[in-house]
């Protein structure tokens, strides 16, 4: 039975991790990778922490568990959790991103891609800015052009 | 490092995507180049609000699927010619240089390829040879529109037919158009799928018989108050395609048409008869007979009678959705055979005679899925056929109960109990509600547009409640409402913050100090305020300069409000798009001041404006000649307005009403 086999995920800073392998297929990228038979065991996963990995794990675990529960109550539940696990610093937040993008996992990403986006809502460009570090490399020439277009040019 | 930048740009591309509001993306674009470049390589619509911007914003918009000129002043042959030079720097227009923002040696001209729809309705300062321009340079176009284009003709129609590649014409209102024209566009145009040709009056059933013949992948057709005939109904029975057919105001067609539709088009879902007059029940059976997976009928107003074979057919319908037969005489055996149709979502049963509490009470045990109800005019209805359509259609949306004067506060409170979901409400004209019935109603907390005109029983206090709890509200209709007042007006500027549509016409007791709440509303949109005798220019001042995306205001008969108002508007609603200043005591230089500034002005209507002189109107219309489209002047004016002023506004495509 599949569903009992498991796999060992190895950090990029060489902390393992066991998990079920229908959790571990919830990253289309280790999916590919266990199907065409190339990952060793266990499988290296570069580029993502051990601190991160283990989120993406926490995170795929719950997915999985709730699509096999037949309860349609758990969707508002899930979204609750999903909202809960957001709920990390700026840092871990585009680190979750970076390793979604990477390990393919779509939901995460978008939820993920999502949360940030909902954190600049309604702010503006300097705050846009602040919040997360960005340098504001117009010139006064093109920033007042491109501030012009934003009020006169179009919707 | 907690930074954005250091994210890949295609995660920033999706982040990105995820701002739905207009502001939210143009504050992105503003941050850095990078979320600019971001942004011009990921915005696929454009509505372009002026013409100077428009070469530069198409240069750096090169993946833009979908363009609208249509708010746009000043499209005409000459600024089509200057878009479609390939020649780098477009200096024809004054402000906008190349910008240094976009990379050099990118092709003004990408955007020509990359465009899949264009939207010109309303462009009528555009010519044949200006259109032809384009549709040709626009190689991929699928979809234009040049609705209401009203002295576009069959030069224009040949020039859009250069367009081989089109799916869809939206031709609505192009009154020269004749049967020449539409031969050309069917010749031209074999892959159209979409055609509509409202008002298109010059149209016969010639044209559309060849349309049908040359497109035969049609599979939306309106020909709405075109004088076509049974034959044309013949053509369109060949369309093996055709999904949605409009026949709203065809007069000229009986049931003898309908027989040829019920043989053919076997795919068809949808069919709009309303206004038809020559057709009766039998023509709608043949119809029902042969579609079975019919999903929408409207025969509003074009039955006298519902017949009972008819009502018994429905039955067969199983993926029946929606049915109208506003203006039929219904009998109680009439709602029994519709509650047979369980799968019915909406229905239409306004100004129907023997709609009765009884009747209606049989429909909704059977139609549970109903979500939208029109009973206009059904004025024997109580409360008890509400309680019975609240019980039992728990997801009603739209609920229509205009002149229904029998319904008291009982029905608003049934409603606020269990229709949850309600979104619309009509109750215009129903004498019988009041400030309790409100409260009650508040309870609906999706109520997104309420009408309430004609409702004297009304007063700030039932207005405070609605406000204080439905946050979604985006249209209130209070037109001869007395007893509203200045603090309905604060209660809606704290509470209902979307509000973009709101009637206060003849609310006489409102004064300025309620129409500094009103400037709290940013989301302002249009705006009717007939004759508010106490509202001045400070009152006005106060709109303008807080409702900044105010574009359509009527102030008909706002008598009071002096010139300190009106330059004030001229500063400040840059949007207006459309203005009522009939009778409001506006001088000269006022009107100069709206007419020169209000650059977004496309329609005006400046009836009995007793202290403008007719060298006011010239020099008010020679500011604005070349973007105004629409106006309404004093017949008296007729006589003694230059005809150098009537003879560029005509050649401009603009249209002069004389009251």
């Amino acid at each position: 039975m599949a569903t009992s086999r498991k796999v060992t995920l190895l950090s990029s800073d060489g902390e393992s991790f066991e998990v079920e392998q229908s959790v571990a297929v919830e990253s289309i990228t280790i999916k590919d990778s266990i199907e065409e038979g190339s990952a060793g065991n266990p499988i290296p996963v570069p580029k993502v922490n051990s601190k991160i990995l283990a989120k993406v794990i926490e995170y795929c675990k719950k997915h999985v568990e709730s699509a096999k529960a037949e309860d349609r109550v758990d969707d508002e539940d899930l979204v609750a959790w999903d909202a809960d696990f957001v709920k990390v610093d700026q840092a871990t937040l585009f680190d979750l991103i970076r390793a979604a993008n990477f390990l393919n996992i779509k939901s995460l990403l978008d939820l993920t891609c999502q949360t940030v986006a909902d954190m600049i809502k309604g702010k503006t460009p300097e705050e846009k800015r602040k919040t997360f570090t960005i340098r504001n490399d117009f010139t006064p020439e093109e920033e007042e052009e491109v501030r012009r277009e934003n009020q006169w040019a179009f919707e | 490092m907690a930074s954005l930048e250091s994210l890949t740009e295609d995660l920033l591309v999706r982040i990105y995507k995820g701002l739905a509001s207009d502001g939210d993306r143009k504050s992105w674009r503003l941050v850095c180049r990078d979320f600019h470049r971001i942004d011009a390589l990921t915005r696929s619509s454009l509505r372009v609000l002026r013409v100077e911007f428009l070469r530069s914003l198409l240069a750096n918009y090169p993946r833009l699927d979908t363009l609208d000129l249509s708010v746009c002043p000043r499209i005409d042959d000459g600024a089509v010619a200057v878009l479609l030079t390939s020649r780098g720097s477009p200096w024809a227009f004054p402000r906008a240089a190349s910008s240094s923002l976009s990379p050099p040696g990118r092709d003004p001209l990408a955007w020509t390829r990359g465009l899949r729809k264009l939207v010109l309705s309303r462009s009528t300062g555009l010519g044949h040879h200006g259109l032809e321009q384009v549709i040709r340079a626009c190689a991929y176009l699928e979809s234009v529109d040049v609705s209401h284009c009203c002295g576009f003709g069959d030069r224009e129609a040949a020039a859009l037919s250069c367009g081989a590649r089109l799916r869809e014409v939206k031709m609505d209102k192009c009154l020269g158009v004749t049967d020449v024209g539409l031969a050309k566009i069917a010749v031209g145009c074999g892959r159209l799928e979409k055609v509509s040709l409202k008002w298109c009056m010059e149209i016969g059933d010639l044209g559309v018989d060849l349309l049908c013949n040359k497109c035969v992948d049609l599979k939306f057709l309106d020909l709405s108050y075109l004088k076509v005939t049974n034959d044309s109904l013949r053509s369109i029975g060949s369309l093996p395609k055709l999904e949605v057919l409009a026949l709203v105001g065809c007069s000229l067609i009986d049931d003898t048409g309908l027989q040829f539709l019920g043989g053919g088009c076997p795919l068809l879902r949808v069919i709009d008869m309303s206004r038809c007059n020559g057709i009766s029940s039998c023509g709608l059976i043949s119809v029902a007979k042969g579609h079975e997976d019919l999903v929408q009928l409207n025969a509003s107003y074009s039955l006298t009678e519902c017949s009972s074979i008819l009502l018994r057919c429905f039955k067969d319908l199983k993926n029946l959705n929606a049915i109208k037969i506003d203006g039929a005489r219904v009998s109680d055996s009439a709602f029994k055979a519709l509650s047979n149709c369980t799968s019915l979502v909406e229905i239409g049963l306004g100004k129907c005679i023997g709609a009765t509490n009884l009747g209606l009470m049989r429909l909704v045990s059977g139609c549970v899925n109903l979500r939208v109800l029109d009973l206009t005019c059904c004025h024997s209805i109580t409360d008890a056929a509400i309680f019975a359509i609240s019980d039992s259609c728990r997801n009603l949306t739209c609920l229509k109960l205009e002149s229904c004067n029998m319904i008291t506060e009982k029905s608003l409170y049934y409603l606020g109990s269990f229709c949850l979901l309600l979104e619309e409400l009509d109750l215009t004209d129903c004498g019988g509600i009041n400030d309790t019935g409100l409260e009650y109603l508040s309870n609906c907390l999706e109520l997104s547009c309420l009408k309430l005109a004609l409702c004297p029983t009304i007063s700030d206090k039932g207005l405070g409640h609605i406000a204080s709890k439905c946050r979604k509200i985006c249209e209130i209709d209070l037109y001869r409402c007395n007893g509203i007042g200045d603090d309905a007006l604060a209660a809606l500027s704290s509470g209902c913050k979307k509000l973009r549509r709101l009637n206060l016409s003849y609310c006489s007791d409102v004064t300025d100090r309620g129409m500094e709440y009103l400037g709290q509303l940013e989301e302002l949109w249009d705006l009717e305020m007939r004759s508010l005798f106490n509202v001045t220019g400070v009152g006005l001042m106060a709109l303008a300069a807080g409702c900044k995306r105010l574009a359509d205001l009527d102030m008909k008969y706002c008598e009071n409000v002096d010139d300190s108002g009106f330059w004030a508007l001229a500063y400040y609603a840059r949007n207006l798009r459309q203005i009522n200043l009939s009778h409001c005591n506006i001088s000269n230089m006022g009107l100069c001041m709206v007419m020169s500034n209000l650059t977004r002005l496309q329609e005006a209507k400046l009836v009995h404006l007793n202290k403008v002189t007719v060298e006011g109107f010239e020099l008010a219309l020679r500011t604005c000649w070349v973007r105004i489209k629409k106006v309404k002047l004093l017949a008296a004016l007729r006589f003694k307005l230059s005809s150098d002023v009537r003879e560029t506004l005509h050649s401009r495509g603009c249209k002069i009403r004389w009251d």
